[in-house]
């Protein structure tokens, strides 16, 4: 069994706005005589968007029907129907995220976009899908090794560092190839960060003056040793500290890892520019100075399987995860979009139904507001190997405490990390009545949203899309 | 000459020729004592069995033991063993032992009749009348004498929509570890389905044709079997369920459906128990089972 599921990733950045639509493959991994593993076998762009600017109205506010036009330009170009798009995300990062109409232009998009189309945001989630689409968690899982993905970008650098193909952490910095913008011809300077001010440690040049390369290099190689140090190959972090983005944080790996770099000044690393001022920003400046740089020299440096087009990518392809293939699910109304995930802790978890219950009662109320409750869905981690009594019991439990939900008319969704979902589900439905959706083979954890798609590869699994949004591990 | 005069030559020649028999020479720097492992204190031995393979990888000093045991994972084979000059450690070769030992054991134990009553199983035996029987005779395996039959039809009654049927086969631990809680599923999943599950029959000395026989003799629309399956080196717990579209004697082997590697490791008792309901509910629906169900 092969099928086919096609899927579109919008970015809408600090600087530029692009388009993918890829196919993802998917096959059951498992030999027949068993129970079938539904996996994403094969991820392919088909189809790869021309790099417009992101269209502003103003500093603040997006031209959210400039956007518009150019999904829909690309949709047209790339021969693609958008009602064939099974799944996706736009994500919305850098600057534009902090734009006034950030959130309206994200959700208008996404439902313009396709059915399931997914609206994202957030600069962890932009770490990760950068690093999935520059291929950095494939390698480290190929090769049983520590990467650091550094995708630079015009505005930021978003960080994911990746061991054994885990996500260890993310992270921001203000270090980008548009902190300093010149005119092309002339070389003045037209525009300076406020975040290079703040550092204080080099004076940039000031907006109207002339810059020279030997000028701009004491910033360049400021920002090149910050990097240096959240890589864990210069000591001390006073230069990481200057330009960690506000409200982030970062600790060096403790091992040097292999570097691997995105992004638009990925390309001025791997191909390097002749004119300095080819793009009329530091940007060249940057990516020659990484690349001369002998710390970066002395570590193990690989290239991003993609570069400026990385989180673009990761969006199209690596966005959409599968849940587990025993699942069980009555009534449903797919797409669910958008549900906030209640967590239980370990120990509330090993609970007896009665103390579960409990649990889940007392969480509930953390998600309601004024308007009564919510819809969400409760998170587990499961047990390694059951008994069916002890399946009941959960089941009891999810279901007693799961009732207020239900009764202010939402579905009752579980969702567990280990293989139990088909048997937790059939055992709870009874129990309860309207929609019950019940997945395994999908870690989530507090503060994270999940997407959930209608059923695909006979109903066997379902598409499914977490957003981290807070991540600490 | 026979096999023992060519011994005592061979052995005469080399006297003769080293002017003294071999014995085996160990330098002093090739040896090693060997290094004590950890034992319990209270004088208890730790059950090397309980160890999981996968996590366990023994050669010494490795370029990058963490990337071998990711890959470990991934598999039960005895890989990343190290080695005691040119043999496998101690603790390899008992261990291999010990999971030889437990497999010939769960094909010659029987399954606790206390085991079947506890769990309110019918009980019933194949025409095979020991072990022995039972190896050498599969045909017997899957036939019933008359009075088993009319256990049998009395259980079941006649052209019920499913017959859940629990047979020791090669493994009676596999049964035990995990058909009680297999079953449960099955039971509690078929009633959200809205199909009556019935009761469950136990059948000693069983081979999965006696499916057929139980077909033919009840009419059954859809015959599901928990049974044991042949225990290997991996684990001697792993069962299968054959489910038949009604079945009768004579069947193809392509019209069974089957799902294996009903274990701790592999698909949980549970999981695949929910998984089986819902097979045998798409059975009904279709009227189909094997190879036509697809």
């Amino acid at each position: 069994m092969s099928e086919q599921l096609l899927s579109v990733g919008i970015d809408i950045g600090t600087s530029t706005t692009q388009l993918v639509i890829s196919r993802l493959v998917l096959e059951n991994r498992a030999n027949p005589f068993s129970v079938p593993r539904v996996a994403i076998a094969e991820r392919e762009v088909l189809y790869r968007s021309d790099i417009h600017f992101t269209p502003l109205k103003s500093e603040t506010v997006i031209d959210a029907d400039g956007v518009r036009r150019i999904v829909e330009e690309e949709y047209r170009k790339s021969g693609f129907d958008k009602r064939q798009i099974g799944t996706g995300a736009v994500i919305i990062t850098g600057e534009t995220a902090r734009k006034e109409n950030a959130w309206e232009v994200l959700g208008a998009l996404s439902a313009f976009a396709g059915d399931f189309v997914v609206a994202t945001a957030g600069p962890d989630l932009e770490s990760i899908l950068a690093a999935r689409g520059a291929g950095a968690d494939a390698y480290a899982r190929e090769h049983h090794t520590d990467v650091l993905n550094f995708d630079i970008g015009g505005g930021t650098s978003n960080l994911a560092l990746y061991s054994h193909g885990e996500l260890v952490r993310t992270g921001c910095l203000d270090v980008g190839g548009r902190l300093i913008k010149l005119e092309r011809e002339t070389g003045l300077v037209t525009y300076v960060s406020p975040v290079l001010r703040r550092t204080g440690v080099c004076p940039p040049p000031a907006a109207g003056e002339r810059a020279h390369p030997e000028a701009l290099a004491p910033v360049v190689e400021f920002l090149t040793q910050a990097l240096e140090q959240a890589a864990g190959l210069r000591p001390g972090r006073d230069k990481l500290d200057a330009l960690l983005t506000e409200g982030t944080r970062w600790e060096p790996p403790d091992r040097p890892p292999v570097c691997s770099f995105s992004g638009g000044v990925a390309d001025c690393i791997y191909t390097p520019q002749g004119d300095w001022r080819a793009y009329g920003d530091i940007g060249v400046l940057l990516g020659r100075a990484i690349r001369e740089s002998p710390r970066f020299r002395g570590a193990q440096l690989r290239a991003g399987t993609e570069t400026i087009r990385a989180t673009v990518v990761g969006a199209g392809s690596h966005s959409t995860e599968l849940s587990g293939s025993t699942i069980f699910y009555r009534n449903a109304v797919f797409p669910l979009k958008n549900l906030p995930i209640l967590k239980l802790t370990e120990a509330e978890e090993r609970g007896s139904a009665q103390a579960l219950e409990q649990a889940i009662g007392a969480k509930l109320r953390w998600f309601a507001d004024e308007g009564g409750l919510s819809q969400l869905a409760l998170g587990l981690r499961g047990e390694e190997n059951p008994s069916y009594s002890r399946v009941r019991e959960l089941a009891q439990g999810l279901a007693r405490g799961l009732e207020p939900l239900r009764r202010a008319g939402f579905a009752s969704v579980v969702v567990v990390e280990r293989d139990m979902a088909k048997v937790l589900g059939q055992t709870m439905a009874p129990l309860l009545e309207g929609p019950v959706l019940c997945l395994d083979g999908v870690g989530v954890d507090n503060g994270d949203y999940i997407d959930i798609g209608a059923p695909v590869a006979n109903g066997a699994v379902l598409p499914v899309i977490i957003k981290t949004l807070v991540f600490n591990k | 000459m026979n096999e023992k005069e060519v011994r005592a030559l061979v052995e005469r020649m080399i006297v003769e020729l080293a002017g003294q028999a071999p014995t085996p020479q160990v330098k002093g720097a090739d040896y090693h004592p060997m290094e004590r492992e950890s034992t319990a204190g209270d004088g208890c031995l730790d059950d090397i069995s309980e160890i999981d393979l996968r996590r366990q990888y023994l050669v010494k000093d490795p370029r990058n033991g963490p990337a071998f045991l990711d890959l470990k994972r991934k598999t039960p084979a005895r890989l990343g063993v190290g080695r005691a000059g040119a043999r496998y450690k101690t603790i390899t070769m008992l261990r291999m032992r010990a999971d030889h030992a437990a497999a010939q054991d769960s094909v010659f134990s029987h399954v606790d009749e206390a085991f079947v009553d506890q769990n309110g199983w019918v009980f019933t035996q194949t025409l095979c009348a020991d072990k022995d029987e039972y190896l050498t005779r599969p045909d017997r395996g899957r036939r019933f004498d008359e009075q088993n039959q009319a256990i049998i039809q009395k259980t079941f009654g006649r052209s019920p929509k499913v017959a859940l049927v629990v047979g020791d086969g090669l493994s009676s631990a596999a049964i035990e570890a995990n058909a009680a809680d297999c079953m449960q599923a099955i039971r509690a999943g078929l009633e959200a389905y809205g199909i009556p599950p019935g009761p469950v029959l136990f059948v000693k000395y069983c081979r999965v044709g006696a499916c057929d026989h139980i077909g033919d003799l009840t009419g059954a629309e859809v015959v599901c079997m928990l049974v044991g399956e042949r225990p290997g080196l991996v684990t001697a717990e792993s069962m299968s369920a054959y489910v038949t579209y009604q079945p009768h004697i004579g069947i193809p082997e392509s019209k069974r459906t089957v799902v294996s590697n009903i274990h701790r490791q592999g698909t949980t008792a549970v999981e695949a128990g929910a998984h089986i309901a819902e097979l045998i509910h798409r059975m009904l629906e279709k009227k189909a089972s094997g190879i036509d169900l697809r």
